[in-house]
């Protein structure tokens, strides 16, 4: 019970009045004047007071009148946890249980368990409760339900996940069954070992008013050895024809124990190829790299592992290693000019991944096989053939082939296949003094993507010197400008083709492009970009959705087949299409994902390498109060004040009336005063 | 004053409240003392005359006048004459003038039995041909009459005149009364003595320790020391004006248990200091006072 204002409780000092009228007779009006009151003010106090009550009754019924009278205007009324107490006392508890990866470390999970428990065995009979266990997304069981068996079934069911820790979706989760509720108390408790990793996800979720949020910390101090395989890299190379690919492997120790000769092994399908021993410092990273292996055509599945320790998820890293991809090139040129192609024979006959298969044709020499044969066909500095090599380069762009057309000097354009070109092409345009630049690129283009990061390429270094003006029209696609306007670099669709036009040279006559550091990345990209090109994914993380018709590894799949299989790292079928979207597989667990269309024998096995997130393995704890303070939007240590909840105007009246009953025993008292004292006085002057 | 002069032997034994009618201090004094001295047939402790005590050597410094140029002529020596006493010692008063004094519930305040009682032992010791003077103080000096045989009448008009208003102390106006005795006086000191017995004698010390002989003479009223009061009534302090509500039947006891332990402390005190220490009920007549008055100048001259 609380006060609306409590400072007139000050004004119970009153019932010192009828104590002194009682204590005191009248005083007598006339003074004594006396030489000096030196010994009477050594003689204790009570013996110069008239000290004895002579009526108590009376005494007592003023004071309860005043005292009830001082509480009904100090306006008292129920807090919520005292109207809990008197409805009946009903708490919407809402029980949060992390079942992150990290949550395996020593005996976290049991603990975690443990207290859910707990807090399930102390729910009253009509408190309400929920339980959601969360990693980075949450779920929950029954929703505020008062079965305690039920709940207490669902903690021990309950298993750890290969997912990361965030906060936000179960508190979202949390704010969403409080709100809803009816209940007068409302709390969260939430168990955790608390990483600072998924705090952020946190940062905009705000548990309604008057939640109590009561964090249980599994995590202990103990210093334990964290060994993780963070990533690895492959390196290709050919040997005797064949490609190999050589692993190197990261390890990071994100503890503060030193590991001396830690066994770690790369195993392909399962099976060991090779160990290795290593040492990783305390808080450091080491790298181990593996003797080289052939390549199958086939996706290989690659796993580093290393010994367990007492967080045994991040122990061991999957991948897959196929047979690097080759983009075939046809560049067309003019005869006798084979100096303008040297710079881009060059720049991509560097790369492995993917590599650039270059062929070389002057335009009077150039097939119409030879156009079939490429993904990508670059007319450098010539004019689309006529006859049927033109035709098959019309058809090839329009199939969904890619066209790079760099415009030079002798580019003559015939005019009966314009559709090729976004525009009309003009005269040479020269730039005086030191040459033009670019002064405009689309970086959110993907030729150009690459470049948008500080540091990351200087577009604006090559001088151009001359170059072809384009009459486009307004609708253009122009990737890039140069200072005086004029595009650079146009985009243009045909059928299901691009053609991507270059209005300079891609040689060093009329500028500088080719002798600069971009150059490179610049030509791959193109290359990329026109032939349509997607890197292979080698691994993917818990928790993401597999979209099968997004992933490069399972185009030939057909994904509206019944028979369509996969199956989990633990050999467990999943359901890889759900209400008419098929094709899309929650990743809910490390190792290598197995699909296969079992009806079509000549599409082969796909398999997909999942990893946890390592992120998880950074076991850096947050204080709890912050996370509370963050959910709760007050101080972690108000935790225990319960804020009283919004409620109804007539609930606010209800708790309120409490004033009403003290103001009628106060007039009771009153009355009852009058009647007694009356009497009192009455005999006192009537003894008879 | 025919009543009063009369020879019996209760005679001299003259109501204080009676002798208040008198309007002369000086009357009121001489019928006090003669009356006194007459009932006495003898005054054993008068007659104290000067008497050649012995030679000493001249010490520099000594009053040339005292040297004993006959005894100088006989021995070529320089002695100085030292006599028994001197009859006419200074006599001084040192009368509390404060609001306190004023104080009387039988119609005789504390002040007019304190007057007669300063008159008298003025009379008696200016008929002993003693220097007479008088300090009236409260909480500072409020009058100063230094001794003086020309002074009596000054003294008694002093007496005559003073009346009690403010507040007093004693620490204060009697440490600075004991630079006014550079000669060695007798010393009345006339007094309620409201304050704890330490600070009274720490008030009174440095007048003894300055060779003085100090009488105190504790004057209180009746209602003072049997409190006497009934009713439970607001009493007020005259000197600080603060009220507080009595109730006497609780109290007269311990009242005057304090008051006689007060009295009791100071005479121990007194005694311990080697002052004369005599308390005076205002009811009681002036008679114990003056035998305590000449039994201490007895005293004296057994002393030296």
């Amino acid at each position: 019970m609380s006060f609306l204002t409590p400072l007139l409780l000050a004004a119970i000092a009153a019932l010192g009045v009828p104590v002194l009228i009682h204590m005191i007779q009248r005083q007598r009006t006339d003074i004594v004047e006396f030489p000096s009151l030196m010994f009477v003010r050594k003689i204790p106090f009570h013996s110069m007071r008239r000290q004895r009550v002579r009526h108590w009754l009376l005494l007592l019924l003023r004071c309860a009148a005043l005292a009830l009278l001082v509480a009904a205007f100090a306006r008292p009324f129920l807090q919520s946890a005292a109207l809990a107490a008197v409805t009946g006392g009903s708490r919407e508890v809402v029980i949060l249980v992390d079942r992150s990866y990290s949550m395996g470390l020593a005996n976290r999970w049991e603990r975690a368990r443990d207290a859910a428990r707990g807090v399930v065995r102390d729910l009253a009979s009509d408190d309400l409760a929920t339980l959601i266990f969360f990693d980075s997304g949450a779920q929950s069981g029954a929703r505020s339900t008062t079965d305690r068996a039920s709940l207490l079934a669902a903690i021990d069911a309950a298993e750890l996940s290969a997912g990361t820790t965030r906060y936000g979706p179960a508190l979202q989760l949390a704010q969403g069954i409080l709100e809803e509720s009816e209940q007068p108390r409302l709390e969260t408790v939430l168990i955790s070992d608390f990483q600072r990793v998924g705090v952020d996800s946190a940062a905009n979720t705000l548990l309604p008013p008057g939640t109590v949020l009561t964090p249980v910390s599994v995590a202990d101090d103990t210093e334990s050895v964290n060994i993780s395989v963070a990533g690895a890299s492959v390196q290709r190379d050919i040997f005797s024809g064949r490609e190999r690919a050589t692993v190197t492997a990261r390890l990071a120790n994100r503890g503060g124990v030193p590991v001396e000769s830690l066994q770690v092994a790369l195993e392909l399908n399962g099976r060991e190829l090779e160990s290795l021993p290593v040492t990783v410092g305390a808080n450091s990273s080491a790298t181990v790299t593996f003797a080289p292996f052939t390549v199958e055509d086939t996706a290989m599945p690659i796993s580093v592992r290393t010994e367990g320790d007492a967080l045994p998820h991040d122990d061991v890293f999957h991948f897959t290693v196929s047979a690097g991809d080759v983009v075939p090139v046809l560049i067309i040129g003019s005869p006798g000019a084979g100096e303008a192609n040297l710079f881009l024979v060059r720049a991509l006959g560097i790369g492995t991944s993917p590599s650039f298969e270059v062929t070389v044709r002057s335009v009077d020499q150039v097939t119409a096989d030879d156009v079939a044969e490429a993904a990508v066909v670059v007319l450098n500095d010539v004019g689309l053939p006529s006859g049927p090599n033109g035709a098959a380069i019309t058809r090839f762009v329009e199939a969904g082939g890619g066209l790079w057309v760099v415009l030079g000097e002798r580019v003559r354009w015939p005019g009966d296949n314009l559709a090729l070109l976004p525009g009309t092409v003009d005269a040479p345009a020269d730039r005086d003094g030191r040459g033009g630049a670019l002064g405009f690129v689309d970086y959110s283009h993907p030729v150009f993507e690459v470049f948008s990061t500080p540091r990351s390429g200087d577009l604006t270094s090559p001088r151009f010197f001359r170059y072809r003006p384009l009459d486009l029209p307004p609708d253009a696609s122009v990737l890039a400008r140069f200072d005086d306007g004029e595009p650079a670099l146009v985009e243009h669709a045909v059928g299901a083709g691009r053609v991507l036009v270059w209005t300079s040279t891609i040689d060093s006559f009329w500028n500088d492009f080719a002798l600069k550091p971009i150059y490179l990345p610049f030509a791959h990209r193109v290359v990329q970009h026109l032939a349509d090109y997607n890197q292979p994914t080698p691994y993917l993380t818990v928790g993401q959705v597999l979209d099968l018709a997004q992933y490069p590894g399972a185009v030939e799949l057909d994904l509206t087949s019944a028979n369509l299989v996969v199956r989990d790292p633990l050999e467990e079928r999943v359901n890889a299409g759900d209400d008419g979207r098929a094709g899309f597989i929650e990743l809910s667990r490390p190792g290598f994902y197995e699909i296969r269309d079992t009806d079509a024998s000549d599409t082969g096995l796909v398999r997909v390498a999942v990893n946890v997130d390592l992120d998880e393995s950074n076991l850096e704890p947050v204080d709890p109060d912050e996370l509370v303070a963050a959910a709760t939007g007050r101080a972690g240590g108000d935790r225990e004040v319960t804020t009283e909840r919004e409620l109804a105007p007539e609930a606010l009246e209800r708790r309120q009336t409490l004033w009403w009953y003290l103001l009628i025993g106060a007039l009771g008292f009153l009355a009852a005063e009058t009647v007694v004292s009356n009497r009192l006085s009455r005999t006192e002057l009537d003894p008879d | 004053m025919s009543t009063v002069a009369t020879t019996s032997p209760g005679a001299r034994f003259i109501d204080p409240k009676v002798l208040a009618r008198v309007g002369s201090l000086e009357l009121a004094a001489r019928i006090v003392v003669e009356g006194f001295i007459n009932g006495l047939h003898k005054a054993p402790y008068l007659g104290v005359s000067v008497d050649f005590a012995e030679h000493r050597g001249y010490m520099p410094g000594d009053d040339i006048r005292r040297i004993d140029w006959r005894l100088f002529a006989r021995t070529d020596r320089y002695y100085v004459k030292q006599f028994e006493a001197d009859t006419n010692t200074n006599f001084s008063v040192l009368f509390d003038v404060s609001k306190s004094m004023s104080f009387g519930s039988r119609g005789l305040t504390k002040l007019d039995y304190g007057r007669f009682l300063a008159a008298c032992l003025s009379y008696l010791s200016h008929k002993q041909r003693d220097r007479v003077g008088i300090v009236t103080f409260d909480e500072d000096i409020v009058e100063r009459v230094p001794p003086s045989a020309k002074h009596f009448d000054v003294t008694l008009h002093t007496l005559d005149r003073m009346t009690a208003g403010r507040p007093g102390a004693l620490g204060p106006p009697l440490y600075k009364a004991t630079e006014f005795f550079k000669r060695r006086s007798i010393l009345v000191i006339i007094s309620d003595f409201y304050d704890e017995p330490e600070k009274v004698l720490d008030a009174v010390k440095p007048l003894r320790f300055a060779g003085n002989d100090v009488i105190m003479f504790h004057v209180l009223d009746p209602a003072e020391v049997d409190f006497p009061y009934d009713e439970s009534s607001s009493f007020q302090d005259l000197e600080t004006g603060r009220k507080i509500p009595v109730v006497p039947d609780k109290l007269r006891e311990q009242y005057r248990g304090l008051v006689q332990d007060h009295i009791e402390a100071l005479t121990s005190l007194c005694s311990q200091n080697r002052i004369d220490y005599a308390f005076l009920n205002t009811k009681v007549p002036l008679d114990p006072a003056l035998f305590k008055y000449l039994a201490m100048r007895h005293k004296m001259t057994k002393v030296r």
